[in-house]
């Protein structure tokens, strides 16, 4: 290949092999070729194209993101060794990846009013919730299978409950949180519609929150969830559907519950962490011991579910509305607030509490943000502007930008590992699908 | 040694021989010379004192014991002189045939002088001869050995004689200090070492009285340099001049060549270029134009010196007399020393979002307490509440007119909305909230329409107090205009600003009983705005004017503000309440410290067009006005709790974004009351909120 045949002689030239941790069709010799040095991305990712088509001729050519010493490259090569300080003597070595970035986009599901929470946990259906008080559950193509109805006021978040032993069954528990104070839990059966949508109404409803009710959380084996709200507290509950009888009774009460869909059972917070001062817009909880949670007190803190004790407290100086742990062993804490900023954290570093990441291509505040559970590098945010980023710790550049709400984007989630959905101002839930994420 | 000295010297000796019989007396005396020679042992000497010191071999070596021991402090370089005539000029003896005597009293006898030649060749020959020196004393050359050219080099350098010494050797401290378990002496302190020196008291008592007397006299009397420079600059000596306005002629450019009576004739000018300068304007022509002379004897009278001297004259009889003072000072210096902006934040600088919705001008705005909630009125006539952190309109009230103020109730929990409106105003139940606050707030809205017969009776030209026909609320009428509704901190008064209402201008209502009460107060003037004081049963009353504060409870006026500005147009208490913003027509902001004066402590020119609401920030200092130049300036206010200290304001943030619409900018501001957030509403129908 000639890519320098009109250039002459003043570009100069790097020696580079490409190497690749891909599977063997996505593979190519490794042997060093000189390539001009003022290739960006995109040259490189010409070439590798065409390396790959001379060993394979109907190879259909593909874009590739390129990383030296495990940073993205996102100049030009010149650019980036003479930033980075690389010696362009010695042979350099270039990882190629699969470039992240949405190549496909899903038809958008229209709803009624503003979506203001999404979860992508199942791997079947999409959960929305919306400001019309509505939920609703979503299969790809558009197609809404279950309405959950109850909730008076907008629903804020929404969250699936995996009770322990019931990944592989078809019977679906979700917990949505509402502006009118209550968290109500759900139980339907995921296959059960067809045609049109299946109305669903709460099993339990959960009062006591003082005010509206901004985030949930489930616990990761389902027993309880914990739910963040206006009134400054945290509270924790217990989804079974008695909290004093055993699995058996509860089993058969569920039974009754699916055929009638009348009875609903009420209950109370069984403790409440107290320690913010405003609003806890954000909480989560990954691991069965720790919940963290982010507040409009400019916090990120940690609670220790048994004792209730923050055992953690990071300050921020914004007002935060979004939070996520994850990343490099499940570490790392994500946050975005009332700037531009999504700022990340590493907790286990001693002494600094600066964040170690900060990525700002936003232009507004950030609304949701939310980490790729199988790779340690990529997360995901939304913002007001109305865009949502794909971010990849490797370079402060965003790796993708994905602009299809014509208003605020409010939430976000991955689906399936390889699809970014979002909601927002527009009432559009809109997926952007075949991000591949190695 | 000594036997070589007998040999080499055997002929003199036997001079010697003859002169030490003819003088016995000196035999002693040469003994004593003798030993001193003894000590010397340097050949050099022995050759020299050869003839005087034949006796050294004949006398015995005994008396040389003896005296060695009894000189043996002497020191061992010092030679005792051959020759005896002591410290005198040698050019007694310069025609005597001897140079002295010897310690016997023999006359020694010059040497015969070498011819000069004759040395001179030998010094040539011998290549020690720059050692020699001719001792003229002892009338003999000493040649010098190595080791003492040495040391004479080093005394020349200015090091120690002896290489051996060094002069920096360290310290050794010989003394085992370490173990020393008791000091030197065990002696108890003495008691001299406790009390004041008697004898230094003496002595300090004698100088004092001296210097009483006068006899020590401590500051020396100031010398005066005699000297002084002859030809110093004129004009410094002349401002020191005597007299109460010297003036100083100003100083003569320095002639230059051209002016020289006889210049290079480059410098003169053709007949072409005078002519030229003829045809020039008279401000436009060289003033001097060079001419040559043969001789400085030729040079005329200077022509213009009558005139000049005139001129001079003139200008010191009508120049004003008085003298302008420069100032030289740094205009930056002059600024106080604020702190920089960063050490400030958080603070509202930038916005990120907008509420869209209403039609027309916002009016008016309001945070809810907990700041979950913005409600706003606009001319549009629609009343509206947000949703704070997603922008979200959530209820819209029609009210048909446009809306003057909007107030939410301070108190959390307790969701009424006070809207004015026209010649209304109207509580309205906003239902945010759970159900017991409703059943509250319900019961609170829910006006008897027994009661409002019997408040008809009694004063029906006050105010009605209606349900509202439309929404769950209460509307209460009023004979003209309201413009403002302010809320006591406990969230059952509330006060209404009626500006044509004359002496019912303020009228403070009491929601629990539906009551309506006049302000017992003469007014003065017409009323902007009411404030309550967020911690005392106080209330100021802003009129055009002035700014009056008085005791509820007392009934009695305890202060008037006076900012002395053209026409006040909003005011706002700062949380602690002893210090007070003012903000006017004109665009100026006056800071009031209660504490310190009526007087404004600061005031603040910053808008160019009139100041439409100033807010304080309930936590953080910060304080905020906004302007129809369609711009909000935030300030950083430090209150201190220290009174000594005064308040500290710095200007912040210009914040700029609305569009001017009708000639109109920003009409309301209002700051979150948890966060550095201020809200701002504009003629352009959007409010914004601007964050840190």
């Amino acid at each position: 290949m000639d890519l320098d045949d009109g250039y002459g002689e003043a570009m100069r030239r790097v020696q580079v092999r490409f190497t690749t941790k891909l599977q063997s069709p996505l593979r190519v010799s490794p042997t060093s070729i000189a390539i001009p040095s003022n290739l960006t991305r995109k040259g490189l990712s010409v070439i590798v194209n065409n390396l790959l088509k001379a060993v394979n001729s109907d190879w259909e050519p593909q874009p590739f993101d390129f990383l030296v010493d495990d940073e993205l490259i996102r100049m030009s090569l010149e650019e980036f060794l003479l930033a980075k300080g690389i010696s362009a003597e010695k042979i350099l070595e270039i990882e190629y990846i699969k470039a992240v970035a949405p190549r496909k986009q899903e038809p958008p599901c229209l709803h009624d009013d503003w979506v203001s929470a999404i979860s992508g946990a199942n791997s079947s259906l999409i959960m929305t919730g919306s400001y019309d008080g509505f939920g609703r559950m979503w299969k790809t193509g558009g197609l809404c299978t279950h309405i959950l109805e109850g909730h008076t006021g907008a629903i804020t978040s929404v969250c699936m409950v995996n009770p322990k032993g019931l990944e592989s069954s078809t019977s679906l528990c979700v917990a949505t949180a509402s502006k009118d104070r209550t968290l109500r839990l759900w139980k339907f059966d995921s296959e059960l519609s067809i045609g049109h949508p299946s109305k669903v109404r709460s099993y339990k409803t959960l009062n006591g929150h003082k005010s509206s009710v901004q985030s949930i959380a489930a616990h990761p084996y389902g027993a309880m969830v914990c739910s963040g709200s206006w009134d400054s507290t945290i509270n924790l509950w217990r989804t079974n559907e008695s909290d004093a009888d055993g699995d058996s009774t509860s089993i058969k009460k569920r039974k009754v519950d699916n055929d009638t869909r009348e009875s609903q059972s009420e209950s109370e917070a069984l403790s409440s962490f107290v320690g913010h001062t405003q609003c806890v817009s954000s909480v989560v909880w990954q691991q069965e011991e720790a919940i963290y949670s982010a507040s409009w007190d400019h916090s990120i803190r940690r609670w220790d579910v048994e004792t209730g004790k923050d055992s953690f407290n990071l300050f921020c100086g914004k007002a935060l509305n979004c939070l996520d742990v994850g990343g490099e062993s499940s570490a790392l804490i994500a946050a975005g607030g009332s700037d531009p900023v999504l700022r990340i954290w590493d907790p286990r570093k001693p002494g600094s509490l600066a964040p170690v990441f900060q990525f700002s291509s936003h232009s507004s505040w950030i609304s949701a943000c939310k980490w790729h559970d199988q790779s340690w590098f990529h997360l995901v945010s939304a913002s007001y502007d109305g865009k949502v980023m794909l971010w990849d710790l490797r370079t402060a550049w965003p790796v993708a930008v994905i602009d299809l709400h014509k208003d605020k984007v409010l939430c976000v989630d991955w689906w399936k590992g390889d699809s970014v959905i979002s909601g927002g101002a527009d009432a559009k839930l809109c997926i952007s699908s075949e991000v591949s994420i190695s | 040694m000594r036997v070589a000295n007998g040999l080499v010297l055997g002929d003199s000796a036997k001079e010697e021989m003859e002169e030490t019989k003819n003088n016995d007396d000196n035999v002693k005396k040469n003994e004593l010379n003798h030993k001193q020679g003894v000590d010397d042992e340097e050949p050099r000497n022995l050759v020299l004192n050869a003839a005087s010191n034949l006796e050294e071999a004949t006398l015995d070596g005994e008396a040389e014991t003896n005296q060695r021991v009894e000189e043996s402090d002497s020191s061992e370089d010092e030679v005792a002189p051959r020759n005896t005539v002591g410290d005198v000029p040698l050019k007694w003896y310069k025609d005597e045939e001897h140079i002295g005597y010897d310690i016997t009293g023999k006359k020694i006898k010059k040497q015969a002088r070498k011819d000069m030649l004759d040395s001179f060749l030998a010094g040539v020959d011998n290549s020690k001869n720059w050692r020699k020196i001719y001792d003229e004393y002892n009338d003999e050359e000493v040649e010098l050995t190595k080791q003492e050219t040495g040391l004479i080099r080093r005394l020349l350098k200015g090091k120690t004689p002896h290489e051996e010494v060094d002069p920096y050797a360290p310290y050794v401290d010989w003394f085992v200090w370490d173990d020393a378990k008791h000091p030197l002496s065990n002696a108890p302190e003495p008691k001299r070492r406790f009390i004041p020196s008697k004898w230094e008291n003496k002595k300090v008592v004698e100088l004092v009285r001296a210097i009483r007397r006068g006899d020590i006299k401590l500051d020396k009397p100031k010398e005066e340099s005699r000297l002084y420079l002859l030809w110093g600059d004129d004009s410094s000596s002349a401002e020191k001049a005597p007299g109460i306005n010297y003036i100083p002629a100003p100083k003569p450019k320095l002639a230059g060549h051209e002016e020289s009576y006889n210049p290079s004739v480059e410098y003169i000018p053709t007949k072409e270029e005078i002519d030229s300068y003829k045809q020039m304007y008279e401000e436009d022509r060289p003033k001097f134009i060079p001419r040559r002379f043969e001789s400085l004897r030729n040079v005329p009278a200077y022509e213009n010196a009558i005139k000049e001297s005139f001129d001079r004259c003139l200008d010191l009889y009508l120049c004003p007399r008085t003298r302008k003072k420069r100032v030289n000072i740094d205009p930056e210096s002059l600024k106080p020393k604020l702190p920089s902006r960063k050490d400030l934040k958080p603070y509202p600088s930038k916005c990120y979002f907008e509420y869209k919705g209403h039609k027309d001008a916002v009016r008016s705005i309001s945070v809810e307490p907990s700041g979950q909630w913005l409600a706003s009125g606009s001319n549009d006539g629609t009343v509206r509440i947000w949703e704070v952190e997603t922008g979200r309109c959530i209820r819209i009230w029609e009210v048909g007119e446009g809306v003057q103020c909007v107030a939410w109730n301070p108190m959390t929990g307790l969701t009424i909305l006070a809207v004015a409106v026209g010649s209304d105003v109207l509580l309205l139940n906003t239902g945010i909230g759970d159900d017991e606050e409703q059943d509250k707030i319900k019961k609170l809205l829910h006006v008897e329409a027994t009661s409002v017969a019997n408040h008809s009776d009694h004063n029906a030209s006050l105010v009605d107090w209606l349900q509202h026909d439309k929404y769950e609320g209460i509307r209460m009428r009023f004979l003209k205009t309201v413009t403002s509704v302010e809320w006591h901190r406990k969230g059952d008064y509330f006060s209404t600003v009626m500006p044509g209402g004359d002496s019912r201008g303020i009228l403070i209502h009491l929601l629990s009983k539906k009551l309506t009460q006049k302000f017992s107060f003469k007014q003065h003037g017409i009323p902007v705005a009411t404030k309550f004081h967020p911690s005392r049963s106080y209330i100021f009353i802003a009129t055009k004017k002035a700014v009056r504060v008085y005791d509820l409870l007392k009934q009695k006026l305890m202060r008037k503000l006076e900012p002395s500005l053209r026409e006040v147009s909003s005011i706002a208490v700062h949380p602690s309440g002893d210090n007070v913003i003012v903000g006017s027509r004109e665009g100026k902001l006056c800071w009031f410290d209660m504490d310190l004066s009526p007087q404004p402590y600061r005031k603040l020119e910053c808008h160019p067009k009139d100041i439409t609401n100033v807010a304080f920030h309930q936590s953080y200092p910060l304080f905020a006005s906004c302007s129809e130049d369609s711009t909000s300036y935030v300030f950083h206010g430090m209150v201190y709790s220290d009174l000594n200290q005064n308040p500290l304001i710095v200007p912040l943030e210009i914040l700029r974004g609305h569009a001017a619409t009708n000639g109109r900018g920003v009409l309301d501001c209002a700051f979150h009351p948890r966060q550095p957030w201020l809200f701002t509403a504009g003629s352009d129908s959007v409010i914004k909120l601007y964050c840190h």
